[in-house]
C-alpha cells in the first residue's frame, strides 16, 4: 500500500471535448483522462483504501453524441507545480479530440452553476422547422415528456420546459438552421436540449439525430461564466 | 479518421466510440507515402478484438515499417452493420477511414472458429468478393494466421494465403514480396507462385484433394510451387523478437485492457486436450529483464494501472520468482496492479502467495479439468486432489473465500463416476475451508464449478477421438447437477451445439467451405455470441451440402487415416501423437517437459532447442 499523503493544490482542468470525442461517453472520459494522467506523470492525489484511484470532480457528465467547449475537471496536486506545464503536458497526453485549454486554481464549486448555452445546428432542416421553431419558442408553454425514474419504475411526465429556457436565437446558416440557447443546467435542474430538440421537430420531417450539438460555455446564476 | 456519411451513422449505435478511431497510440500515416497498405480484421466486435495481443503485436511490427502502414478492423455490431448496408457504407479501416478494397493485404486472425462466418459478412461489407476464386487483382490479397490456421481447410475457398504458426518474421517477408510484385505489376497467380516458395506460407489453390467413397481423404496433391507440406514459423529468440513500446489505448471499455507482458511461447505441461499446449512449441523464455521492461514502456505509453503476464501457464515460467518482485518494485509505487491469470494448483509457493497478497485480490481459479484421478491421468493434467485440496487450504489461510474450479465434460473415456468426481471435489473443497481452523469469521466458502464441453481439436492426441454428441453431453449435464445439493457449489456449463460446431468447423474438410458459405448467406454471424447462433441454420446448411456433423465430430478416425491437416507440419510427430492418445486409453500419465523430454519434435523448428529443458 502507497502511504497516504496530503495534496498542495486544488486545480480545475478546462478543456474542449469535440469531433470524434463527442462519441465518448462520460464513464470513458473519466477513465481517458485518469490515464492521460498516469501518462504524464501528473502527481494527482490518489483516492485512499482498498481501491485507491485518482479523485477527480467532474463539473456535469457531458451526454454521448454532444460536444463541448466548456468541460471541467477538479483534481488535487501532491506536490505545486507549474500549471501552463502542466496544461501542455497533459494535452499531449490526451486523444486529439479532447484539448486542454487551461489548468488553474479555482475559486467556484460545480453546484454554482445553473445555466448552460447550447448551439444546436439541424443540419437537414425541414422547411416547416424554422417557423415551427419560432412558434414552439415563443409560446408561453412548452410541453415535453420527460423520462425519470420513480423507484423502480420508469415514467414519464409531462413538464412545461419554458421557464428553463432563458435566451434563444434561430438563424439560417448555409441551408442548416442554428439555434442558440440558454438552458437550465446544473445539479438541481437539468435540462438536456434533445428534450427540447425534440419538441421543435415534432410534426415536421426533421431527423432530430441529424444535429450537431454543441455545449458552449456554463453560467451561474448572475449570467457569469462559470470558470 | 471517420469520413462524414459514417459521422451520421455514428449517432444512431450503441457504443459508437467503436468505429471512430482516433484512439491513443493508433498509428496514422500518409497514404501516399507508404508502398504497402495493411487492413488487420479481428473478425469480431472491437471490444474482444481490441483485447487480443497477437494483433498488437502484427500492428506495431508492421508499423514500424516505412514503406507500409497497418490499420485495424473489427466487424461491426449489427445494428451498425444494418446502418452500412443500408446506406451503402463500406467497411472501412479505423485509422484512415478508408474502404478495405482499397487495400493491398487485408488479414484476418483466426482465433476461433466459430469466428468464421464474421470473414465471410467483413468481406462483404468491404465490397470485397467473399471466394477467392471471384477475385481476380493482384491486391487486395486475403491473407489469414491464428490458431486456427493449423487446420486451415474449412476456410480455404475465402482466403489466398494461410500463414501458420508465428507471424512475425513471416508477414515481413511477405510484405516486401508484395510490394515487389505490386512495382513489378505482376498478376495474381504470378505472386501466389512466389509466395508459396516461402516456408510457412499455405496457398491452398496449389493443392487438390481427393476423397474416398466414404468421405475421408484418399489423397492430397501439390501442385505449382507448393511444397507438400508447409511448415509452421517460429521466432526463435523472443528477446530479440519485436514486441510493441506502446497499446492503442481504447476509447472505451474493452475485454482485457492493461498492459500485457508476455513471458513464454509454448507449454512445459502435454495435457492431451489442449492445443495450444501442442501447437505453439517448442518452449521458448523471454528473459525477467526483458519482460520488466517491455511492461514497464507501455505502462509508461499507456497510463494503464493493470498489468498482466500472459503465457499458457504462467507460473511455469522458469523466473517467475525473479520477475515478480522486479514488476512490485516498480508497480506498486506507482499504483498499478500486476495480475497473473492461469496460475497452477501444483507449483504456488509460499512466497509466491506472499507476493500475491500485496496486490487487490481477484477470485482463486484452479483447473483440475477432471473429476477422477483416473480420468485426469489420461488427460494428462498432472494434478492431484490432495495438491488441489492443499493449495485450497493455503488460499483459505490468505483470505480467499471463493474458490473457482474449471471441468470439461466429454473427454475421452470419461464415465459417469467421472462426472460425478467432479461434485465430489467440489465438496472436499468446501469442506476444508470449514476445517481450516484459521478461516475468515463470519465468513462462508463459494465453490463454482464451471464445465465446458470437451472438442477435439488437431495436433493433439485426441485428434482421432469421436465428440460426445449433444445428447451425450445433456444426460452428463443433468447427472452433474443432481450430484450435488450444497449450496456452496454453484455449477455452470457450456451450451452444447455451438461445441458441435467448433467440432466439426475445428477438423473440418474443405467440402464445409460451401457449409460455411451458405450458413452465412442464410444469416449466420457471430456464432460464438448466443444471442447470435443459431444452429437450425448451420443444419439447414449442412443438409443442402449432403454433409453431416457426425461425420466430422462423432466418428473415431484410425491412425491411418489421412487428416485434412496433414498439410500442415507444426513439428509435432504424428507417432508422438499416436503413443500419447494409446497413453490416455491405458490412464498412463507422461511428465512434463521439464521434468522428461517426450521428444515431440517440435524442437526441431528450432534449430534442436527447446527452452523446457535447459
Ligand atoms: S521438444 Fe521435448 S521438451 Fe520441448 S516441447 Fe517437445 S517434448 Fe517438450
Amino acid at each position: 500500500m502507497p502511504e497516504i499523503k496530503k495534496w498542495a493544490m486544488e486545480v480545475r482542468m478546462s478543456f474542449e471535448k469535440t469531433g470524434m470525442a463527442k462519441f465518448i461517453s462520460h464513464l470513458d472520459t473519466v477513465r481517458c483522462i485518469t490515464r492521460a494522467m498516469k501518462r504524464a506523470n501528473v502527481p494527482v492525489w490518489f483516492t485512499e483504501g482498498f481501491n485507491p484511484h485518482a479523485f477527480l470532480t467532474f463539473a456535469m457528465p457531458l451526454s454521448l453524441g454532444f460536444e463541448s467547449l466548456c468541460e471541467t475537471v477538479d483534481f488535487r496536486l501532491l506536490e505545486e507545480v507549474d500549471l501552463n506545464e502542466l496544461a501542455e503536458r497533459l494535452d499531449k497526453a490526451l486523444p486529439v479530440d479532447i484539448t486542454v485549454k487551461e489548468i488553474y486554481v479555482y475559486e467556484t464549486l460545480p453546484n454554482d452553476i445553473r445555466w448552460a448555452e447550447y448551439k444546436i445546428v439541424f443540419n437537414n432542416p425541414d422547411e416547416l422547422l424554422l417557423e415551427r421553431a419560432n412558434s414552439v419558442l415563443s409560446s408561453d408553454e412548452i410541453i415535453v415528456l420527460k423520462k425519470s425514474k420513480k423507484g423502480r419504475n420508469k415514467v414519464e411526465k409531462e413538464v412545461n420546459i419554458k421557464e428553463h429556457i432563458k435566451s434563444f436565437e434561430l438563424t439560417e446558416d448555409n441551408g442548416k438552421l442554428v439555434l442558440n440557447t440558454v438552458l437550465s443546467s446544473g445539479p438541481s435542474i437539468n435540462i438536456n436540449p434533445m428534450l427540447l430538440i425534440g419538441a421543435l421537430v415534432k410534426d415536421t420531417e426533421t431527423d432530430e439525430q441529424d444535429v450537431d450539438i454543441i455545449k458552449v460555455q456554463s453560467f451561474t446564476e448572475n449570467m457569469e461564466i462559470f470558470k | 479518421m471517420v469520413k462524414k456519411d459514417v459521422e451520421k451513422l455514428l449517432k444512431k449505435v450503441q457504443k459508437p466510440a467503436r468505429y471512430t478511431g482516433g484512439e491513443l497510440n493508433s498509428v496514422v500515416k500518409d497514404k501516399n507515402n507508404v508502398k504497402l497498405r495493411y487492413a488487420f480484421c479481428f473478425p469480431d466486435n472491437y471490444e474482444i478484438g481490441m483485447s487480443h495481443l497477437g494483433m498488437k503485436i502484427l500492428y506495431s511490427l508492421v508499423n514500424a515499417r516505412e514503406d507500409a502502414w497497418c490499420e485495424r478492423v473489427f466487424a461491426p455490431w449489427e445494428d451498425m452493420e444494418a446502418l452500412m448496408r443500408e446506406n451503402d457504407v463500406k467497411l472501412y479501416a479505423l485509422e484512415s477511414g478508408d474502404a478495405l478494397s482499397e487495400f493491398d493485404l487485408v488479414g484476418f486472425t483466426l482465433q476461433y472458429e466459430l469466428s468464421y462466418t464474421n470473414v465471410l459478412n467483413m468481406l462483404d461489407l468491404s465490397g470485397i468478393p467473399v471466394l477467392k476464386k471471384d477475385r481476380t487483382n493482384l491486391a487486395p490479397i486475403v491473407i489469414a494466421g491464428g490458431p486456427c490456421v493449423c487446420n486451415p481447410e474449412p476456410m480455404v475457398d475465402f482466403i489466398d494465403i494461410f500463414l501458420p504458426g508465428e507471424g512475425e518474421d513471416v508477414t515481413n517477408e511477405l510484405i516486401d514480396l508484395l510490394i515487389e510484385h505490386k512495382e513489378k505489376g505482376s498478376t495474381r497467380l504470378e505472386f501466389l507462385r512466389e509466395a508459396a516458395k516461402i516456408e510457412g506460407v499455405y496457398v491452398p489453390e496449389f493443392y487438390n484433394v481427393y476423397y474416398n467413397e466414404d468421405g475421408t481423404i484418399k489423397s492430397v496433391e501439390n501442385i505449382e510451387t507448393a511444397p507438400q507440406r508447409v511448415k509452421k514459423r517460429i521466432v526463435s529468440d523472443l528477446d530479440k523478437a519485436h514486441y510493441p513500446k506502446d497499446f492503442v489505448v481504447p476509447l472505451i471499455d474493452v475485454v482485457q485492457d492493461r498492459t500485457v507482458g508476455e513471458v513464454f511461447r509454448g507449454c512445459i505441461r502435454g495435457c492431451r486436450f489442449c492445443q495450444a499446449g501442442f501447437i505453439y512449441r517448442p518452449i521458448r523464455e523471454k528473459s525477467p529483464e526483458t519482460i520488466n521492461e517491455q511492461c514497464r514502456s507501455i505502462s509508461d505509453a499507456t497510463g494503464y494501472d493493470e498489468i498482466s503476464l500472459c503465457s499458457l501457464s504462467t507460473s511455469d515460467y522458469t523466473n517467475i520468482e525473479k520477475l515478480i518482485p522486479m514488476l512490485f518494485d516498480w508497480a506498486l509505487k506507482e499504483n498499478i496492479n500486476v495480475s497473473l491469470p492461469s496460475l497452477r494448483v501444483d507449483n504456488f509457493s509460499d512466497e509466491l502467495m506472499e507476493e500475491l497478497k500485496k496486490v487487490r485480490r481477484s477470485g482463486l481459479t484452479f483447473a483440475p479439468e477432471a473429476g477422477t484421478q483416473r480420468l485426469r491421468d489420461a488427460i494428462n493434467k498432472n494434478v492431484t486432489e490432495e495438491e488441489v485440496l492443499r493449495t485450497a487450504l493455503k488460499a483459505f489461510d490468505g483470505g480467499w473465500t471463493s474458490v473457482k474450479l474449471y471441468f470439461m465434460m466429454g473427454l475421452p473415456t470419461e464415465t459417469l463416476d467421472d462426472i460425478k468426481g467432479i461434485c465430489d471435489l467440489a465438496q472436499k473443497v468446501v469442506d476444508t475451508f470449514y476445517r481450516n481452523p484459521n478461516k475468515p469469521k463470519g465468513k462462508g466458502v463459494q465453490v463454482s464449478v464451471s464445465c465446458a464441453s470437451f472438442v477435439p481439436k488437431p495436433f493433439t492426441p485426441f485428434q482421432w477421438e469421436p465428440q460426445d454428441t449433444a445428447d451425450m453431453l445433456i444426460e452428463k449435464q443433468k447427472v452433474l447437477l443432481s450430484s450435488t445439493t450444497s449450496k456452496k457449489i454453484v455449477i455452470s456449463y457450456h451450451q452444447s451445439d455451438t461445441s458441435v460446431l467448433e467440432g466439426v468447423l475445428a477438423r473440418g474438410d474443405r467440402r464445409l467451405g460451401e457449409v460455411i458459405y451458405k450458413a452465412w448467406q442464410k444469416g449466420c454471424k457471430f456464432d460464438s455470441w448466443d444471442e447470435f447462433f443459431d444452429f437450425s441454420k448451420w443444419t439447414e446448411a449442412f443438409n443442402e451440402c449432403n454433409l453431416t456433423t457426425e461425420f466430422y465430430a462423432n466418428r473415431r478416425r484410425e491412425y491411418d487415416e489421412i487428416l485434412p491437416w496433414d498439410i500442415m507440419d507444426y513439428g509435432i510427430r504424428k507417432e508422438f501423437l499416436v503413443d500419447e492418445n494409446k497413453k490416455a486409453h491405458e490412464s498412463v500419465t507422461t511428465p512434463h517437459c521439464r521434468i522428461k523430454c517426450s521428444a515431440c519434435g517440435a524442437n526441431k523448428l528450432n534449430g534442436g532447442k527447446c527452452d523446457a529443458r535447459n
